[in-house]
């Protein structure tokens, strides 16, 4: 599964990052821990955080600095609305994308 | 003439609050577990390929890549756990977020209008493919 799942990741990546923000805000390390609990366990904390500045500078959270007991302040990530909005479009795309995908599969059988 | 003076004060304090800005990072980074240090001087060394945008984005990137290794650092994340199995991927996933450099850019630009100029002379007929 590991570097095929990689792959497919990339391209969802955003979508799944703002649909967990969608859920309550979080913090990258959060949401890193929970994809890993989720199976997606070849995820790079790097990764989420690169996301995490692509989505803040593109306008689609709203961040806030909250002081940490160790380290430097973390940033809490909230979906905004532009971001609430963008969330309904990937929604959109992933439900054509998997009824094409379901065709094909149905149809290879 | 207040534009003027804007100006002439951005040449004395600008630089200087960047060269503060860039001495800060530095100490950030000194005081990283040597591990954490390395992947960051790695790092930093490897954006130089793309970076040169501009002396802001380059300071914000380098304060966003300590901010990322710092925490990581203070959670006891293990280095191949923050950068994951291809540092390349990593790496060029991040630095996409800040401005590039000029020559980078320039190279892009010449090859969307080279494209577009290859578009505008034509379509071959079906079968000469001489």
């Amino acid at each position: 599964m590991g570097k095929l799942v990689t792959e497919m990741l990339k391209g969802t990546l955003e979508g799944i990052v703002l649909a967990i923000l969608s859920g309550r805000p979080a913090y990258g390390y959060e949401i890193t821990t929970w994809l890993r609990d989720q199976g997606f366990s070849d995820i790079a904390e790097g990764t989420v955080y690169a996301l995490l500045v692509r989505i803040e500078q593109r306008g689609f959270v709203d961040v806030e600095k909250v002081p940490s007991e160790k380290g430097p302040p973390r940033k809490v990530y909230s979906l905004n609305a532009a971001g609430q909005e963008y969330l309904e479009e990937f929604w959109r795309t992933w439900s054509f994308l998997a009824e094409r995908l379901e065709q094909l599969h149905e149809g290879g059988r | 003439m207040a534009k003027g003076w804007t100006k002439a004060l951005e040449k004395v304090y600008g630089p200087l609050e960047q060269k503060k800005r860039y001495r800060r990072y530095k100490a950030r980074v000194e005081g990283l577990p040597a591990s954490h240090r390395t992947a960051v001087e790695a790092l930093q060394r490897y954006s130089y390929y793309f970076g040169g945008g501009t002396a802001e984005g380059g300071l914000a990137m380098l304060e966003d890549l300590a901010d990322l290794f710092e925490q990581a650092a203070a959670d006891g994340t293990p280095v191949r756990e923050i950068v994951g199995e291809d540092p390349i991927e990593f790496a060029e996933a991040f630095l996409r977020n800040y401005p590039q450099g000029n020559w980078i850019i320039r190279e892009r630009d010449r090859l969307t209008n080279a494209i577009a100029r290859a578009e505008r002379e034509g379509t071959p007929d079906e079968g000469t493919s001489r």
